[in-house]
């Protein structure tokens, strides 16, 4: 049977690799058409780089003596007009100095190289913790909006539905914009802040209607049964409703925030330098647009496989205890 | 001393149906009762009035005296002291066995908890599964689970809201059964909402026939079969047919199968119509009586026969033989009447008549 199966599928599988393969080659055909010469070799160094400092002469006077120790070697100078020597540290093959040498101040003795992190990653940082800290953020709006949603409340509902209604009716560049322009200006918000504001309103619109539905999801017979044992209707939700509906939004939830994340690279609009504001500025000095949005769209799909990932196991660890 | 359950003329809607009209009952201090009706006729909406999930229209709800519902004004349920096991048992999946149990415990000190609990274990059979969670166990199981927790507080009042219809017929009267026992020494009244009279006989002392949203009668469950207060009744509970009569100026009601003696319902006078409640086992076979009826249908019951005869009127008669005595369908046999306890019903076409007999309860 299995054997069967097995023989039924691999031409399938082999059109696949045929389409993806033909695929590739369409795409190296169009990059020869437009004559674009890639430059794969300047990407690297903007993920992180050897920096050099220029190390030079603290004053004028006289090299006493060069201690050379490996890679790195100590250069000793008195003053000319007197005074305690100094000891300046430099990379042996850089050393443009010898014992008895004469140097002026600021001249340059030699250099010493240290690893830099590249906007790249720098990019890649500000979008993880700006996405974490508005889904974090976003969940507790979810929660409490969600609650409020269902809430039997005119007012709590009312204002929820409103503010869902507001944030999925309208789109979240308009929203980064008026968050930023508007808000930021008259509570005098650091654009970082007004980002995160923004996110997190967003996401915690589409997080209350994903709860609601969880909660809703639940069979009334468990807050029925749990109020006819003598809880209250607060320790109903706290221990028996949102437990149980945890498990079940996870999904949703996960999607919600693997959106999030791609959708952070609209605040790169008021210039906060995310993954995507630092890939165009690259772009503008190195001029390897396409590689550079290739590296980009690379990163994020990165981040957004590693949280699936995450919250697959986390989902099935949940299920298990079901 | 007050009545241990009160309900004074109820009314409960969900607009626009009214689904409890005019309903009062009083339940005694053994405090084992049933309603007992066919689905929609109220039944759930009356228990779920009880345990306060639903508010009333009219009237009052008093346990041992003590007013718990009136229109407007609904004591939480979290504060009746009035347990409930569910239809589909709402046990807590993302809790253990025990955790189920002590749920309703959390604000008692750690060791009565604990001995609470492993005496609810003990008592329903559960001690090797305290651990296993609800989806580990199997249906029977999680049907004393539920009963556990409901038990744990210690309620006045267990209220049960069909929790054993999801079992075969025969595990569900040996645990009625079980359940009554379990009230009995707990010291709990129970409350049992069932469509299903044997398993209302196995387990209450009173029952309640309830009947689109009106209760056609309170009562021990013998007084329901021989002494039924309406068609209604006599149709749901047991078998049997109504069989026509007329009162004749002797009193007595004049039927195709002779005078049957009886008290005939007030107002009626010599001439009047009447129907006449006659049970399976009131229909006696016997070869030597001059009454002869013909076996329409017979269903086999193992130790007897549930015989279907044709009257020469064409009215249907049930009778209850031993099941030595077959006879094909087609053949006369010979039969007699010996009514206990006469039941007789002015004949009243506005009210629909139970010409055929009722479908057994299943």
């Amino acid at each position: 049977m299995s054997l069967k199966r097995r023989s039924a599928q691999w031409p399938w599988h082999g059109l696949l690799v045929v389409i993806l393969l033909g695929l590739a080659i369409g795409l190296w055909m169009a990059t020869k058409q437009v004559n674009y010469e890639w430059r794969w070799e300047r990407v690297p160094q903007y993920f992180a780089y050897h920096d050099e400092v220029a190390q030079t002469a603290p004053f004028t006077g006289r090299i006493v003596k060069v201690h050379p120790d490996g890679a790195y070697s100590q250069v000793e100078m008195i003053p000319d007009a007197g005074g305690s020597r100094a000891i300046i540290t430099v990379e042996t093959d850089t050393l443009r100095v010898a014992d008895g040498a004469q140097v002026t101040e600021d001249q340059e003795i030699g250099v010493t190289r240290h690893w830099r992190v590249g906007p790249l990653t720098e990019g890649l940082w500000v979008t993880i913790w700006i996405s974490f800290a508005s889904g974090f953020i976003g969940l507790i709006i979810g929660l409490v909006t969600g609650l409020c949603r269902i809430s039997k409340n005119p007012a709590l509902r009312g204002l929820a539905v409103l503010y869902i209604e507001l944030i999925r009716g309208t789109p979240l560049l308009v929203q980064i914009f008026i968050f930023y322009f508007f808000i930021g200006t008259v509570l005098n918000l650091d654009r970082t802040v007004a980002g995160i504001g923004a996110l997190s309103l967003f996401v915690g619109a589409y997080t209350a209607e994903i709860i609601r539905a969880g909660i809703q999801s639940i069979p009334k017979g468990q807050t029925e049964a749990a109020r006819s044992l003598g809880m209250s209707t607060a320790e109903t939700m706290i221990h028996i409703v949102l437990p149980q509906a945890f498990k079940r939004v996870l999904p949703p939830l996960a999607g919600q925030f693997i959106s999030l994340i791609k959708d952070s690279s609209l605040v790169s609009v008021i210039a906060i330098t995310d993954l995507t504001k630092s890939g165009r500025e690259i772009i503008t000095s190195s001029f390897a647009t396409f590689e550079i949005w290739f590296t980009v769209a690379l990163l994020y799909l990165l981040i957004t496989s590693v949280l699936s990932q995450l919250l697959f196991w986390l989902e099935r660890r949940f299920a298990r205890s079901d | 001393m007050p009545p241990f359950l009160e309900l004074h003329d109820l009314d409960i809607t969900y607009p626009p149906r009214k689904v409890i009209r005019e309903l009062s009952l009083q339940m005694n201090c053994t405090g084992i009762g049933c309603l007992l009706g066919p689905s929609g006729c109220g039944k759930t909406t009356l228990l779920r009035a009880i345990a306060g999930f639903e508010p009333l229209r009219r009237g009052s709800i008093r346990l041992e005296g003590v007013k718990l519902s009136r229109p407007g004004w609904t004591l939480p349920p979290e504060q009746r002291q009035i347990g409930m096991m569910f239809q589909d048992l709402a046990l807590f999946p993302h809790l253990t066995v025990t955790d189920n149990i002590a749920f309703s415990l959390r604000r008692w000190k750690t060791a009565e908890r604990r001995a609470r609990v492993s005496e609810l274990l003990r008592l329903v059979g559960l001690e090797e599964y305290a651990r296993r969670h609800p989806h580990q166990i199997s249906g029977g199981q999680q049907q004393r689970v539920a009963l556990a927790r409901a038990l744990a507080p210690r309620p006045r009042l267990l209220l049960l809201d069909e929790p054993f219809s999801s079992l075969d017929v025969a595990l569900r009267e040996d645990l009625a059964r079980e359940v009554r026992t379990i009230l009995l020494r707990e010291g709990t009244g129970g409350l049992l909402v069932s469509h299903d009279q044997f398993e209302a006989f196995a387990f209450a002392d009173e029952i309640g026939v309830l009947d689109e949203g009106r209760l056609r009668q309170w009562d021990s469950a013998y007084n329901l079969y021989h002494q039924p207060a309406d068609r209604f009744v006599a149709s749901f509970i047991g078998q049997g047919i109504l069989l026509p009569g007329r009162i004749g100026e002797n009193g007595r009601a004049n039927t195709e199968l002779g005078d049957i003696e009886g008290t005939p319902p007030g107002g009626c006078v010599a001439g009047d119509d009447v129907e006449i409640l006659v049970r399976p086992d009131d229909v006696i076979h016997d070869d030597a009586s001059p009454l002869k009826a013909e076996v329409a249908e017979r269903a086999f019951r193992g130790a007897e026969f549930l015989y279907t005869l044709k009257l020469p009127s064409g009215a249907r008669l049930l009778c209850l033989a031993p099941s030595h005595h077959n006879h094909p369908p087609g053949r006369r046999i010979g039969i007699r009447l010996d009514i206990d306890h006469v039941v007789m019903f002015r004949r009243n076409w506005s009210v629909r008549c139970v010409e055929s007999p009722p479908v057994p309860a299943s």
